[in-house]
């Protein structure tokens, strides 16, 4: 049986996306890692395709980017946890953000998954997630978005 | 930009990644498209001097408070009381004392009148108080008397009220000082022996500073320093009266003996004049009640029913209190020591009747008596910083006392109130008798105005109840206007003549500023209608030049940059000297005219600047003239001390300059830390402190 005690994790990384789900898992992530004295690092990751350089100018110049990543720290901030900020350029979401949890020895990746309110409402698992479940060397937490209580 | 710019390689081959530097996010984050806000590290200082300080001040006040922390350092009911009401609850330790001190004037046989008087202002002070839950609850905004009476009455009777408002709150630090040293004294005699009262004056001003500094780190914190001695005192006093009150009913009172500094009893006779004179000192009991009503922004939400409920508790605190001490002063006939003789005050005498003249308890509530009147100070430097504030953002105050600290205190106000207060300490002796004349016209005039203006504002918004409420107002108006008339003839002479001066003084004080600011703001305004024309005025640029240095290079390059017409003007007392200097500009900076004046009689500013009037003078008539920029270079020295050998010239310069129409003066620093990055001009031949 598992020690109770024991904290989930001791570094996690937390996927950012720039969707809604993002402010609740950092406060969700805050919240553990506040606890049990762990730390967070934010990663969200700019993707490249292929008719650019992987090292063209995008994320950088970009504040939807920038802010992504602010907003979350602000959000670990109001949770008074620290944050640490990770901007990726990549050909391959899921990818980059396997390779720097591995890295970074994180035994924690942390993703939010959005309700997709079109189409009658469905989760949109993508391709990045089930890479991360496929492929990530330490444990997952997929933090799913509670559906809204007309389709509930 | 991208860090480094080698992609990392991933665990598959296919996969790499970019790492983006952001190097914004250690100063600053984004808040939404094109707004930037502000992290700490923004704030930090850049010099060591700085940092130090920034540590210091740190270690002393506490780290700086994001503005967004307001909210977190409101007070809730439980800390606000003792934060707002020590001022009005501390004056029942001596509000008693001050009415008997003018009873025994007319024999012992005059002193049953303390408890009709204490009664009779125990009525006036809950006709006030009703009145300020009122003001609560209408003006949620705070400011008080000054808010009532600017929006209801007349703006200048506003400033008459703030300006009464703030020499009561100055007061209140100095008297309540005052009076907790002679609980102090009462308690330690040692402290003062009668005759030199230094010692009594240095723990006095130790003591407002310490309050000061406890402010600074903001107002929960203050309000967490402060509650225990508040609530220590109310509930000793509370227990002490109990006791009395049971002495009182069972019968089981024995006289207090006789003291030896005990106040000689006069032989005037008892009528009008002593009883009104009576009222009027026992009335500094009600002073501090309006302070609840002037931060009522401080309070949790709601905040208006907050402040309005914290009210009606110190009130009713304050009444039982007042009472029931000037109830058990009389049953045990207790007379007041006389002014700075090192006897006990009345509090502790009545305290000894319930814990004995050696109790621990009696050592505990004189040591919370000494705190609480300390603590009314602390009323003051909460109320006085926020009226400031709003008269500072009315304009009637200079603007930085509506600024916060790094602690989210207007660090403004509690400065000067701790000055100011200090400094009246020391030049009154600590004597406090001497002081509460001047205490309590401000305080009665700021009732009067404030219930007038509420009379007015039912009157004009007729709200629930508004005729019944009106009627209460115009009641309290009455009374407090007749005690104000009562104080202000029986304690003018005695220096309440000083308060009738200072409040005018401090009117005209206010609107002055208001005037300045005004005036400034019309001269500053732009119209609704105007947009920003395309670039239609000429420029040019003159660089005063001392020498050829490395420091003027700079500043030449930076004219250039600036405008097409760029003149370097060097002033020389020596034809010899201009010569060589002419050879060498021309041939080391070609492309930039360069003017020499010969000044015969070594004045370096004074041609410069008349270079400067000619040059508007030609410029053709019909055409705006040109904006001309000065770019004075500027050599900057590493150290703080070798500042004071260079730049005298720029900055006399610099100063003749400001204020001369269409002039820009532009300060180029050259910084002898960047000389071994320089790849320009050798500046063997000038030395910085020309520049």
């Amino acid at each position: 049986m598992a020690d109770s005690s024991a904290p989930p994790f001791r570094r996690a990384v937390v996927a950012l996306s720039g969707a809604r789900t993002d402010r609740p898992i950092v406060a969700l992530a805050a919240e553990v890692a506040r606890q049990h004295h762990a730390e967070l690092v934010g990663v969200h990751v700019v993707e490249i395709d292929w008719t650019l350089p992987l090292d063209a100018d995008v994320a950088g110049r970009s504040e939807d980017a920038q802010r992504v990543l602010d907003i979350a720290e602000a959000t670990a901030e109001g949770a008074r946890h620290r944050l640490e900020t990770v901007l990726l350029q990549a050909r391959d979401v899921g990818a980059a953000i396997v390779d720097e949890a591995s890295e970074r020895q994180a035994d924690m990746i942390i993703c939010g998954l959005p309700f997709r309110r079109r189409f009658g409402g469905d989760f949109a698992i993508g391709r990045t997630i089930p890479y991360i479940l496929k492929n990530a060397p330490c444990a997952v937490w997929v933090v799913r978005e509670a559906m809204p209580e007309e389709q509930a | 930009m991208i860090g480094g710019r080698r992609p990392i390689q991933g665990r598959k081959l296919a996969d790499k990644r970019v790492r983006v530097e952001r190097p914004h996010s250690a100063y600053f984050r984004y808040a939404g498209p094109g707004q930037l806000v502000a992290k700490p590290a923004a704030s930090q200082a850049r010099s060591g001097f700085g940092r130090q300080w920034l540590r210091a001040k740190a270690w002393l006040i506490g780290r700086p408070l994001a503005s967004e922390d307001e909210i977190s350092e409101r007070l809730s009911k439980r800390l606000a009381l003792p934060i707002f009401s020590s001022d009005a609850i501390s004056s029942s330790a001596y509000a008693t004392e001050e009415i008997l001190k003018v009873l025994a004037l007319a024999g012992a046989g005059a002193l049953f009148l303390s408890i009709p008087l204490a009664i009779a202002i125990t009525g006036l002070l809950t006709v006030v108080a009703i009145s300020y839950r009122q003001v609560c609850r209408a003006f949620p905004g705070g400011g008080g008397a000054y808010a009532v009476a600017r929006k209801e009455l007349l703006p200048i009777l506003g400033l008459v009220a703030a300006g009464a408002l703030l020499i009561d709150y100055v007061m209140t630090v100095a008297v309540s000082t005052s009076s907790a040293m002679d609980q102090l004294i009462s308690m330690a005699p040692v402290l003062d022996n009668g005759q030199d009262h230094r010692l009594r004056i240095g723990i006095a001003v130790v003591v407002i500073a310490l309050i000061t500094v406890a402010n600074l780190r903001g107002l929960r914190e203050s309000g967490n320093i402060f509650a225990v001695p508040t609530y220590l005192f109310v509930g000793l006093a509370l227990l002490i009266v109990m006791a009395g009150v049971f002495h009182v009913v069972t019968g089981t009172v024995t006289p207090f003996p006789p003291q030896p500094e005990v106040t000689p009893m006069g032989t005037q006779a008892i009528g009008t004049f002593l009883i009104l004179r009576a009222f009027a000192s026992g009335s500094v009991a009600l002073t501090g009640v309006e302070a609840i009503a002037n931060g009522v922004p401080a309070f949790k939400p709601p905040e208006a029913k907050n402040a309005a409920n914290t009210m009606l508790a110190m009130a009713v605190l304050l009444g039982t209190i007042f009472i029931g001490v000037t109830v058990i002063a009389h049953a045990y006939q207790i007379v007041p020591s006389q002014d700075l003789s090192g006897g006990p005050t009345v509090i502790a005498m009545v305290a000894q009747t319930a814990f004995g003249k050696d109790g621990p308890l009696f050592y505990v509530f004189q040591m919370a008596t000494a705190l609480i009147l300390f603590l009314a100070a602390n009323t003051s430097f909460n109320a006085f910083p926020r009226l400031g504030a709003i008269l500072a953002e009315d304009g009637y105050f200079p603007r930085q006392f509506s600024f916060r600290g790094d602690r989210l205190a207007y660090s403004w106000g509690i400065v000067l109130l701790a000055a100011i207060a200090a400094g009246l300490y020391v030049l009154f002796g600590g004597n406090t008798t001497n002081l509460i004349p001047l205490y309590s016209v401000g305080v009665f005039v700021c009732f009067t105005l404030s219930q007038a203006g509420m009379v007015r504002h039912w009157v004009r918004t007729h709200d629930s109840g508004w005729w019944w409420r009106g009627i209460v107002n115009a009641f309290g108006a009455l009374l407090t206007l007749v005690v104000l008339v009562i104080v202000l003839t029986e304690k003018f002479e005695h220096g309440a003549w000083v308060v009738a001066v200072l409040i005018p003084t401090l009117v005209a004080m206010m609107l002055f500023i208001q005037r300045q600011y005004r005036a400034s703001a019309r001269q500053l305004a732009v119209r609704p209608e105007f947009v920003l024309p395309p670039k239609l005025r000429e420029e040019r640029a003159i660089v005063p030049v001392p020498g050829l240095t490395r420091a003027v290079v700079r500043a030449v390059n930076v004219a250039r940059s600036v405008a097409d017409d760029v003149i370097a003007v060097y002033i020389s007392d020596d034809p010899e000297d201009a010569r060589a200097m002419r050879e060498r500009w021309e041939r080391q900076v070609p492309g930039v005219q360069l003017v020499i004046v010969e000044s015969p009689y070594r004045a370096l500013a004074g041609p410069f600047m008349a270079y400067l009037d000619v040059l508007d003078r030609a410029w053709p008539p019909g055409h705006e003239e040109p904006i001309t920029f000065v770019v004075v270079p500027e050599y900057v020295a590493r150290h703080w001390w070798e500042r004071i050998l260079y730049n005298q010239s720029a900055r006399r310069l610099r100063a003749l300059l400001v204020g001369r129409p269409h002039t820009v003066v532009v300060d180029v620093p050259y910084r002898r830390d960047e000389a071994d990055r320089f790849h320009g001009l050798d500046a063997e031949s000038s030395t910085p402190a020309d520049a």
